[in-house]
């Protein structure tokens, strides 16, 4: 009998997941995600990563370039190496190390859709920040190790991709683009702004001129490619996610059997909020540190932040859930290690406190303006 | 003909290994296939995108998996 109910609880968490205004916002990004990786030029963005750049240039780009080149999370560490020890040096290396992973469109859209607007706009936007602010301090922590090193190698980071040049104007990518992500968010705006009939007929209006463009501007290659890297997008990351919030389901439905007056939707949230639930900055560090120690696959940190630990049920203050997501993604014990090897102990150390202790801080200042 | 395939042993690579094997076969020339996974060995022959394929010492793929006509076209 428990047996049975535990499960529902897992199948209850699941079909939040796979409702409606979920999925409309999350298989328009994953579309998203896959043109972002077979249609934006790499080359346009690696050649800021030189050493010669300017700092002002290659940092900002170092954090915002997640989105761009962060696609698969095995091609984040020869980049990093690369900027690192012959390119831009440790500063922008150690922003694109963190904001890779940290600010990818699924994750943002995911957090914005499940756990509101408020708490994914702070996600992405202090992400951002936060990519600049590590790498400028590891730059200044280390610079005299960072003024010894000779850099020359401005030539590897013009060059990088095989890529062919495309010879699309600038404003049919820009359209196309834009299209997209105008599906994606008129999709998934809620029927009380926009009512339905509208809004169908304007994403209707919006896929055929995605449609129009492929047909005369992209080459069948190019379409076959962007639809071949969104399935294998999707392929990757729902089933885990799916089976993710199913075990998030039945953690709870079991916990409810061990912490009293508690229900399955919240009970690990009723256990863990006096140490995680509030807003002041032993919560926001508790829930820092849980963030860059646990494993999270891509998307599941947001059923964790919103299902497990209570989010979603007003159990978990802001300033700790985003705190979570903050240091979440870019770090966990299996990363830590690999880091670790790459960076040697020192400079790995100095950059995972630095994570945990600004995370705090940006949930901590969250927690105060949005409660 | 010695065939490295560059790549920290991620999905991607193994796929990229897998489509270099076929395409080989397929052609059925004699190459030497070597898989390259250490991290400092790939960045110093000037590659940042993983996976990549390098021919005979030169890189000739970078950043995406391949398709079979690409690798055999690269070979002949």
């Amino acid at each position: 009998m428990q047996i049975i109910e535990i499960f529902i609880e897992g199948l209850k968490a699941l079909q939040e997941y796979l409702s409606a205004h979920v999925l409309t916002c999350l298989i328009p990004a994953f579309f998203i995600a896959g043109a972002i990786a077979v249609f934006v030029s790499k080359k346009s963005v690696l050649k800021y990563f030189g050493a010669n750049t300017k700092k002002y240039i290659s940092y900002p780009v170092a954090a915002l370039s997640g989105t761009i080149l962060a696609v698969c999370s095995c091609t984040i560490l020869p980049l990093f190496t690369s900027i690192h020890k012959r390119g831009a040096g440790i500063g922008p290396a150690t922003a694109f190390l963190f904001s890779g992973p940290a600010i990818n469109i699924l994750a943002i859209v995911l957090t914005a859709q499940v756990l509101g607007y408020d708490i994914g706009l702070a996600r992405a936007v202090s992400a951002v920040l936060m990519a600049v602010v590590i790498g400028l301090l590891m730059a200044f922590i280390f610079r005299k190790e960072e003024a010894k090193k000779h850099k020359d190698d401005d030539k590897m980071f013009a060059g990088q991709t095989d890529e062919e040049g495309n010879k699309r104007p600038i404003w049919i990518a820009l359209l196309f683009f834009i299209s997209l992500v105008l599906i994606l968010v008129i999709g998934a705006a809620s029927s009380s702004y926009i009512p339905w009939v509208p809004k169908l007929a304007i994403v209707y209006v919006l896929t055929l001129i995605v449609s129009v463009i492929l047909i005369f501007y992209y080459t069948r290659d190019e379409v076959k490619n962007w639809g071949k890297e969104t399935w294998g997008l999707t392929k990757k990351i729902v089933p885990i996610l799916l089976i993710g919030v199913f075990i998030v389901g039945i953690i709870g439905g079991i916990a409810a059997y061990f912490i009293p007056g508690a229900d399955p939707t919240n009970a690990i949230g009723v256990a863990v909020a006096p140490y995680i639930g509030g807003n002041d900055i032993f919560s926001c560090l508790l829930a820092s540190i849980i963030g860059a120690i646990l494993y999270m696959p891509t998307l599941l940190e947001v059923a964790i932040v919103g299902n497990l630990f209570g989010y979603s049920t007003g159990l978990m203050g802001g300033g700790p859930a985003l705190a979570l997501l903050l240091a979440g993604p870019s770090l966990s014990l299996p990363s830590m290690v690999v880091i670790t090897k790459v960076m040697g102990w020192k400079k790995a150390a100095v950059y995972f406190v630095l994570v945990i202790i600004i995370a705090a801080l940006v949930g901590f200042v969250y927690g105060m303006i949005a409660g | 003909m010695k065939i490295e395939i560059l790549g920290t042993g991620c999905p991607k690579c193994k796929a990229t290994e897998k489509i270099v094997k076929k395409a080989v076969e397929e052609l059925g020339i004699k190459a030497d296939i070597v898989k390259v996974e250490d991290l400092q060995e790939i960045v110093n022959r000037g590659v940042m995108m993983t996976p990549a394929i390098v021919v005979d010492g030169e890189v000739k793929i970078v950043g995406h998996v391949p398709s079979t006509d690409e690798i055999k076209k690269l070979l002949k």
